[in-house]
């Protein structure tokens, strides 16, 4: 029913979504299982009138790279060297083609061209970062830090580790508290560090106090951005600092000296570091688990974990016995075996052979 | 505008990313990725066992197909990780038996495995199809009759370096005679015998054998009539190497050989006896890799068998091979990628051969393709690391092994701070390195400067103090696992860097200097890290605080504490610090 036309080729008519309708010799059409069986089975497309629609996902510019690719390969006598090169080239497309091309061939059930173009996006997102992917393909940053981190203690359908958490949260304060008390026994510590025990747990404990009201972090995992910020800078003056003698030692080393005499004054360097690196705000967020909720709620959770509290000290011994008892496997007494190199194992040095 | 994908389009491009990172990177990306691939994903790795739960890895990944796991910590290959540890198995297997019906691989690394998990996955797992246990224990022959008798599409059965006890080699006959599927087969660490006849028959009957494996308990005699079952093995490790000299069993061996075609890969050489290694010759030229680490013959037969392998790529081999045999196989292995040099006997206070730098200053001089080394010896000289480093740009992993600890450079006396700076300067390609001899906190200065792709790091007996490891942690941006031994590096450049142990897998410390303190404030500092202390001299409060522990595991988590450790282990957590005050 295809109109023949003088060179004995005979054409079928396509219709876009965008209502644009063009005319195809029927050999190359035939060549997409979607065109094919509305020619054959619902005898559309032999003219204007009746243009075969194709789906929406098929805008004009995949469809002609779809036309040209079936008008390659559907010629016959071609070797499989030459259609690879074809193919080869065919897909040196930008991205934003690549991904239109494959929706429109997948629409058209164009298995081939479908392949292809996965492929294609496959290289193109390979050894590419998140957010570099996110780039590539205009693609929103929706997913939340917790999401990303995937966390225990945000798993919503476990109120248990909720609870836990909270638990934990207030013992951890109980800790802080009793620090507190004990000021004597704290100075007495020998610590290396200029800060003692209660300037560290302060910093770790900073987040739990009312102080910080105003903040209130949906995302507590913004927070720990910006802390880690923090701490690239100062660890990266450390290492500014480091690279410069290193520079130094290196030619130096290799001109046969060694600098000793200026480790004293390395050491010292590192002794201020530590503090350096708690000063740059470690607030730590496991004591703002709850603070997008509301006082009510807040107290109710309270009175659960004190709950929760009794009845985990009553269960924990039976609790414990049952892990244990799932997680440890019985184990026999094995000989010692002398795998042909078993002595290596005992090798100074800590290198092995797997 | 985001450009828009049909689902299947999207899940049918991820299925040609077949890297984890970039799996992983892909998930990432946005909640519809997120999504999508997390339904679409097939196989998982997971490098510690204990950073996520079997629960956490089920309720994500529904249609998990193959899962890797990995236990313990390197550092148990050398004893250091005593017994009971942990790293055990079943729960995975309890939890996967249950929700992973489809399961068909399963590949454990330094992990327990019991007989009743070997029976758990046999019955469980319909379309079972491989079981790789490298270098692990807790079972016996008994469970491996358990998948030979249940899997019935059992493809490979590899047991690695594993410790298993062996009750008797008759499991091997427990493969049903209806079972044709094996393509792979590695039973090299058996050490009592196995039915040889049970495995003729199963050699027979299964026509995709590529890789055998046999364990040295099958006498060299049994070879030639294996070898002309299974023409089309790829991959063999014979047994014992040595058998009365004949010179018609001599033939009928060589014979044997040739008849297979497609031999790539050797392995086994138990005892070898030099005049059978001629049976060889005429695979050698078709050889890729070369696994001669327990085969005891020297020059001239040693060096002889190498350099007729001209495709070589990877060559694992004994110090018997000496400078001389290196020049050689420089000369004639031009594709060598990989070579292992193991020593044959570590603890004699003379050696016995002459194996020096020398040697592998040729190796690295010859073979333009050798990315990857790890190489056993009793001197080394600075000179000699920084011709290496110059020769060898794309080196990518790099395990020098100076016997014996804290071994200056014996032309300058000196420390090998240089050579190991030169390594990691010029190869900047470098994701593993092992150091070894005498080293000063400089050279960990060097490395955090420039080894910015190293991603495991083996010290041991190197060091002034915290500075050193200061430098690795602060510099060392791809830094995956590091394990440390003997060194003098104790609390501050590990508290400094708290966060960096978030980034990495593991850090593992034995016979330093961190304080128990240390300890509970990094547990307290940093919630998702678990931070292990191992101390057989009993409960670490039972000693000062500023006492260092013995041991120190560390890795981060998103599973929490785990409850199965032996009583020589304690997790420090907020607990700790309350239970113990």
């Amino acid at each position: 029913m295809a109109i023949v036309k003088p060179e004995m080729k005979s054409y079928i008519w396509l219709k876009t979504a965008d209502g644009s309708i063009q005319e195809v010799e029927e050999e190359v059409a035939m060549f997409c299982p979607v065109i094919c069986r509305e020619l054959l089975q619902n005898g559309k497309g032999s003219s204007k009138n009746c243009a075969i629609s194709l789906p929406e996902r098929v805008n004009p510019a995949s469809l002609e790279l779809i036309l040209e690719f079936c008008r390659f390969h559907q010629v016959p006598g071609r070797s499989n060297k030459e259609r690879k090169k074809h193919d080869e080239k065919f897909v040196r497309l930008d991205t934003k083609t690549l991904c239109d091309l494959a929706s429109a061939a997948d629409s058209l059930q164009l298995r081939p061209v479908v392949d292809l173009t996965s492929r294609a996006l496959a290289r193109v997102i390979e050894g590419k970062t998140p957010e570099e992917i996110r780039e590539t393909f205009h693609l929103p940053d929706d997913l939340t830090e917790e999401e990303k981190l995937e966390p225990l203690r945000n798993m919503t359908d476990d109120p248990r580790i909720r609870l836990l958490n909270r638990l934990y949260a207030r013992k951890r304060k109980e800790l802080y508290d009793r620090k507190k008390l004990k000021n004597v026994d704290a100075e007495e510590e020998p610590l290396v560090d200029e800060r003692s025990v209660d300037d560290l747990l302060s910093f770790i404990n900073s987040g739990d106090q009312d102080s910080k009201g105003a903040r209130v972090t949906k995302n507590k995992k913004k927070s720990r951005g910006r802390k880690e910020q923090a701490r690239n800078l100062s660890s990266n003056n450390e290492a500014g600092n480091y690279n410069k003698e290193s520079n130094c030692h290196t030619s130096g080393c290799l001109n046969g000296d060694t600098n000793d005499g200026s480790s004293p004054s390395r050491n010292s360097k590192l002794q201020n570091s530590p503090s350096a690196m708690f000063s740059s705000k470690l607030d730590l967020d496991d004591f703002d688990i709850d603070d997008e909720l509301d006082p009510a709620r807040k107290e109710e959770i309270d009175r659960e974990v004190e709950d929760f509290a009794r009845r985990l000290d009553s269960v924990w011994p039976e609790r414990i016995q049952q892990i244990l008892s799932l997680g440890q496997e019985t184990r026999r007494l094995r000989p010692i075996s002398m795998n042909g190199n078993g002595s290596m194992e005992r090798c100074t040095a800590g290198v092995d052979r797997g | 505008m985001a450009y828009a994908f049909p689902e299947e389009v999207l899940e049918h491009v991820f299925s040609f990313l077949t890297s984890d990172k970039d799996r992983n990177a892909v998930s990432l990306v946005c909640k519809s990725w997120y999504e999508i691939e997390r339904w679409c994903r097939k196989r998982i790795f997971v490098g510690n066992c204990y950073a996520v739960s079997p629960k956490i890895m089920i309720r994500r990944f529904p249609e998990v197909r193959s899962v890797e796991l990995k236990g313990k910590p390197h550092f148990a290959d050398f004893n250091l990780v005593p017994e009971g540890w942990g790293a055990y198995v079943y729960p995975w297997i309890l939890a996967m038996s249950r929700s992973y019906p489809w399961l068909e691989e399963i590949k454990l690394k330094r992990m327990v495995i019991t007989d009743e998990s070997l029976e758990l996955i046999s019955k469980s797992f319909k379309n079972f199809k491989v079981l790789v246990l490298s270098s692990c224990d807790g079972f016996t022959t008994d469970g491996l009759a358990a998948i030979a008798a249940n899997c019935r599409n059992l493809r490979k059965l590899d047991l690695g370096e594993s410790e298993v006890e062996d009750l008797s080699g008759h499991w091997l006959s427990h493969f049903p005679d209806n079972c044709t599927s094996l393509v792979s087969l590695n039973i090299a660490c058996l050490a009592s015998e196995v039915s040889l006849l049970a495995l003729e028959r199963l050699v027979t009957r299964s026509p995709n054998l590529r890789t055998l494996r046999i364990n040295r308990a099958v006498p060299l005699e049994r070879l030639p009539n294996l070898l002309r079952r299974t023409s089309q093995l790829v991959e063999f490790g014979t047994g014992v190497f040595s058998a009365d000299v004949r010179s018609d069993f001599f033939s009928n061996l060589t014979e044997a050989f040739s008849s297979c075609k497609q031999l790539k890969c050797l392995s086994g050489f138990w005892d070898v006896v030099p005049a059978y290694l001629p049976a060889l010759y005429p695979v050698c030229s078709r050889l890729t890799s070369l696994n001669l680490s327990y085969a005891t013959c020297q020059n001239p037969e040693l060096g002889k068998l190498i350099s007729q392998c001209h495709n070589l790529q990877r060559l694992w081999v004994l110090d018997f091979i000496e400078d001389t045999g290196l020049e050689e196989l420089a000369a004639n292995c031009k594709d060598l990628q990989e070579l292992r040099v193991f020593p044959s006997d570590p603890f004699a206070a003379e050696p016995d051969t002459t194996l020096t730098e020398q040697g592998l200053v040729a190796v690295s001089d010859g073979c333009p393709k050798l990315q990857s080394v790890l190489y056993f010896c009793r001197q080394m000289t600075n000179a000699a690391l920084v011709t290496i480093a110059r020769n060898r740009p794309n080196m990518i992993r790099f395990r020098l092994c100076i016997i014996e600890p804290r071994t200056p450079d014996y032309l300058t006396l000196g420390s090998f701070d240089a050579g190991f700076g030169a390594i990691v300067e010029n190869c900047k390609e470098l994701r593993r390195l092992s150091l070894s001899g005498l080293l000063t906190d400089r050279v960990f200065e060097y490395i955090g400067a420039h080894a910015k792709k190293l991603e495991m790091l083996s010290i041991a007996f190197a060091g002034d103090s915290d500075l050193g490891l200061h430098h690795v942690l602060s510099g060392c941006d791809s830094l995956r696992k590091l394990e440390i031994r003997d060194c003098p590096f104790g609390d501050k450049a590990l508290l400094a860097n708290a966060a960096k142990l978030e980034t990495m897998r593991s850090l593992w410390m034995s016979s330093c200097s961190v304080s128990f303190e240390a300890c509970k404030m990094l547990a307290q500092k940093m919630p998702r890290l678990n931070v292990e202390v191992i101390d057989e001299r009993g409960p670490p409060d039972t000693r000062p605080e500023s006492c260092p522990v013995e041991k120190l595991y560390i890795y981060r988590t998103v599973a929490g504490r785990r409850f199965d450790t032996p009583g020589y282990v304690w997790t420090m957590d907020e607990d700790t610090a309350v239970r113990l005050t």
